[in-house]
């Protein structure tokens, strides 16, 4: 679940990554394309920018140009008077000089021809329309001149050629003044295709077409090369002449290829192959940042589920002593959230309120620098519900990259299920130990009634028969007989003595087994077993010996057996809810009456108190009778046999009750003679 | 004052003076009684051909060294004596369980040591009884199988028939014969079987 959102996730980053990859590419493409849009038209308002101003040169060129023709013309009445012929004669030779001018005609003041002049260069134009057709032009050029007293053009008109084709001509019509009154006029032809070819034509370049055409469009002349290109640059200008204006246009025809200056393209691809570099670059190093990351991510993944998969408990402290880290096994252990453990605010909410000053010292000497023992210590924890169990504690100083300690990790094993299984073992083992002995005992007694039984039957048997035999009247018996069934009873009476004498005899052989024994050896030997049940119970041990005690004479076995009795009572004397306190105390001494003899060099005192509920009356005074016992396992022989095993030590055994509750139970035991510790050891 | 004339009581415990304490016992009570030391003594009497043709009762000691008084028991049980020898254990306390189980198997009775000894003696002279009764059953089973062994094989079909009840006629369509004829083997059936009616017939018949 946790791996499929992990999953999940990561292709989420990648389609996310991929949708910037798209956005980065799209975003220099339309770089480009604009970059390579806006170079175009930066070229293409160059070539505009040239064509228009060749339009107005052109335009102005062409202004010039006919501002001279018309004073060269007027030059032609320059002098007075002018003869007719001399005027032809001028006249022709500037037609020479002008090709665009196709005819000059000298007029009166009412239009009448005085004297003409036809160019060279052409057939003469009016000779298949006449010159009369034009009349209307040149009369509106002229009024107009008349008018203005000053050159005055005609709107021009189409006049058909041979072989279909045309001539758009224009005329000039010039004023001739003496004294402010118009004497006549001069009329000069103008071919507007001339006009282009010869005013204009020569400064145009290549690709380059002119041409006149009237406001609407219309084409009225053109001159120019044949179109090398596909794409046209247009610029028209305004020609404004007296009398007549109409519309001079530049067309210019450009290549399509050339429309990208080198340079720019130049910098545009290398621009592009230097950004495809660096997204690629980009790409790669991003890729490889993608795997470190993944690798990482798997890395932390996999540490992570080892920590939560962990059934020991962590937990990282600073120097300060605040917990900084803790696994979820720790929170588990404990029953509280990790919220409520981390945080400098937070204590250790798990630590057993009775117990919490001594942990808190302990803390306080591991702060110092003092360092735990490797192998861990045992201490008790207690959960949020406040049940406490036992836990191994494992700690170490926690080393950061720097080798600075930066605080201690400790390391929580809940040992309670290990305890209760040795709780489990032992007491299973203490059951079977009680079995076998109580099947010995058994055996023992089984034993012993048959040895019994057989005297005490023949005894019965023999004075039954005796008695029958008496009563019986009618078989006199013998005094003989009689006599012998007495002997036998008293003989079997004798010989149930001697069995009782021999059990009697097997327990006083063990008083050949004393030796010397120190009381703390005697109380080492039973404290396992005495703590597991004493941790069972939640008992505490108080142990109280006296200084330089002297050994005590004693069967070690059987005396081991009347401390482990005891210490068993009185543990289990405490196991009761009420008791809170529960501590058991073992005191030894030097007993205060120190009777001294020739064989007795002296008494210890063995005491075990518990903090019970104490000894009732009623119980009390059948504590020592053999088979009472007020446990339901009991067998009741436990007190009675304490008491004759130190009795047979020459001791005694008593209880009384303990300060401030409970009982305490005392005996004692004679001190070794020096000849025994010797031998001893 | 024997209960029953000519009864003798085993006693087999190895411990000396309890025998003597019980034939003392026992003579007391005019019963006689033959001791042995140990099981195997006992068993050894029983294996060398003895028969026993008069009452008598064993008291047998459970625990002794060697052959248990159990291990004799059980080989009394397989060899089918327990009932012409009747079986009284003598137990101590702790052998409770075995002797309650014994009796299950076919011992008389247990007795715990040490015994209140007249009423152990009652129990022998019941035991004896029982001895007795089942000797004499013996007995007469014995004598009956000899009267039906003199019988010819028509006769034993014919008493057959009549134990379980059917009149003569019903007999005669069985066996294919007459009525008469059923009629006289009959007369002789009565005759050698020592009876004088069907029911009486039966009776005898019953134990076999």
């Amino acid at each position: 679940m946790r791996r499929a959102s992990l999953l999940d996730q990561r292709a989420t980053f990648g389609t996310r990554r991929w949708f910037l990859w798209a956005v980065l590419v799209v975003l220099v493409a339309a770089v480009l394309v604009m970059l390579v849009w806006l170079a175009g038209r930066y070229e293409e308002s160059q070539v505009q920018d040239r064509l228009d101003r060749d339009a107005t040169d052109a335009v102005s060129d062409l202004r010039s140009a006919l501002l001279r023709n018309v004073e060269s013309l007027q030059a032609l009445h320059s002098r007075n008077p002018v003869q007719q012929d001399r005027w032809v004669q001028d006249a022709a030779g500037l037609l020479h000089e002008h090709r665009e001018l196709l005819r000059m005609e000298w007029r009166d003041a009412k239009l009448v021809t005085l004297a003409q002049a036809n160019t060279v260069y052409r057939a003469p134009v009016f000779d298949r329309l006449g010159r009369n057709n034009a009349q209307s032009d040149v009369l509106l050029a002229c009024t107009n001149a008349r008018r203005a007293t000053g050159p005055a053009y005609s709107p021009s008109y189409f006049v058909p050629q041979n072989e279909g084709l045309g001539l758009e001509l224009m005329e000039l019509c010039l004023p001739l003044t003496v004294g402010g009154a118009v004497t006549g006029f001069l009329v000069a032809t103008y071919s507007l295709n001339d006009v282009l070819t010869e005013l204009i034509g020569k400064q145009l370049g290549r690709g380059q077409d002119v041409s006149f055409t009237e406001a609407d469009g219309t084409r009225l002349a053109f001159h120019g090369a044949s179109r090398r290109g596909n794409r046209a640059f247009t610029s028209s200008q305004l020609l404004d002449l007296p009398g007549f204006t109409m519309v001079l246009r530049l067309d210019s025809w450009r290549v399509t290829p050339d429309l990208f200056p080198n340079v720019l393209t130049a910098m545009v691809v290398a621009m592009t192959i230097a950004l495809a570099s660096v997204l690629v670059l980009l790409a790669r190093d991003m890729r490889k940042r993608q795997r470190a990351e993944q690798r990482l991510a798997e890395a932390l993944a996999f540490r992570k589920a080892m920590e939560d998969s962990l059934v020991t408990g962590l937990r990282a402290r600073d120097l300060h002593g605040h917990t900084t880290y803790v696994n979820p096994a720790f929170c588990q252990m404990v029953g509280f959230s990790a919220r409520e453990l981390l945080g400098p605010a937070a204590a250790a909410p798990y630590w057993p309120t009775e117990l919490a000053g001594e942990y808190q010292q302990r803390q306080a000497i591991r702060l110092q620098g003092n360092s735990p023992p490797r192998e861990g210590f045992e201490s008790v924890f207690m959960r949020k519900d406040g049940s406490r169990f036992p836990v191994l504690i494992i700690e170490a100083p926690l080393i950061d990259a720097y080798g600075v300690q930066t605080g201690w990790m400790s390391a929580f094993l809940d040992i309670s299920e290990q305890r209760r299984v040795e709780e489990m073992s032992r007491a299973s083992q203490e059951r079977l130990q009680a079995t076998a002995r109580l099947a010995t005992v058994g055996e023992m007694a089984s034993l012993l009634s048959h040895e019994l039984n057989q005297p005490l039957a023949a005894i019965s048997s023999y004075a039954t028969g005796t008695i029958n035999m008496l009563q019986d009247r009618t078989q006199p018996e013998s005094n003989l007989s009689l006599e012998e069934a007495m002997r036998h009873i008293a003989e079997q009476a004798q010989r149930a003595g001697r069995v009782i004498k021999s059990v009697h005899d097997f327990v006083r052989r063990r008083e050949h087994a004393r030796e010397a024994v120190g009381p703390r050896a005697l109380l080492d030997a039973i404290m396992p077993l005495v703590s597991l049940q004493a941790r069972k119970l939640g008992v505490r041990i108080e142990l109280r010996l006296e200084d330089y005690l002297p050994a005590a004479s004693c069967d070690r076995t059987m005396v081991e057996q009347v401390l482990l009795n005891l210490t068993r009572n009185a543990m289990q004397a405490m196991d009761q809810p009420t008791v809170v306190d529960r501590v058991l105390v073992v005191q030894v001494k030097r007993a205060a009456s120190n009777e001294r003899t020739s064989h007795i060099h002296g008494w210890l005192e063995f005491s075990v108190a518990d903090a019970g509920l104490g000894i009732t009356p009623e119980v009390a005074s059948k504590l020592f009778t053999p088979f009472f016992t007020t446990r339901s396992e009991g067998m009741g022989l436990g007190l009675s046999l304490c008491r004759t095993v130190i009795e047979q030590h020459g001791g005694f055994l008593e209880f009384g009750a303990n300060y401030p509750q409970g009982t305490v139970f005392r005996f004692t035991l004679p001190v070794a003679p020096a000849s025994q510790i010797a031998r001893t050891i | 004052m024997q209960p029953v004339p000519n009864a003798s009581v085993f006693i087999v415990d190895d411990d000396a003076s309890v025998r003597a304490g019980l034939a003392w016992l026992l003579r007391s009570r005019h019963l006689p009684s033959q001791a042995f030391d140990s099981a195997e003594a006992f068993d050894q009497m029983l294996r060398s051909g003895y028969v026993q043709t008069q009452p008598c009762c064993l008291l047998l000691d459970v625990r002794m060294p060697g052959m248990s008084g159990l291990a004799l028991f059980e080989t009394m049980v397989q060899r089918g004596l327990t009932q012409v020898i009747p079986v009284i254990f003598l137990t101590g306390h702790a052998d409770l369980p075995t002797a309650v189980a014994a009796v299950k198997r076919g011992a008389f009775d247990f007795c715990e040591k040490p015994v209140s000894d007249n009423a152990l003696v009652d129990r022998i002279e019941q035991a004896i009884v029982q001895s007795d009764e089942f000797l004499k059953r013996q007995l007469q089973q014995e004598v009956v199988g000899r009267k039906i062994a003199d019988l010819t094989e028509r006769e034993r079909s014919v008493m057959r028939l009549v134990t379980e009840g059917l009149p003569n006629k019903l007999i005669a369509e069985q066996l294919d014969i007459s009525v008469r004829t059923v009629e006289v083997h009959r007369a002789r059936v009565f005759d050698k079987m020592d009876v004088k009616s069907a029911v009486e017939l039966a009776n005898l018949l019953q134990h076999r």
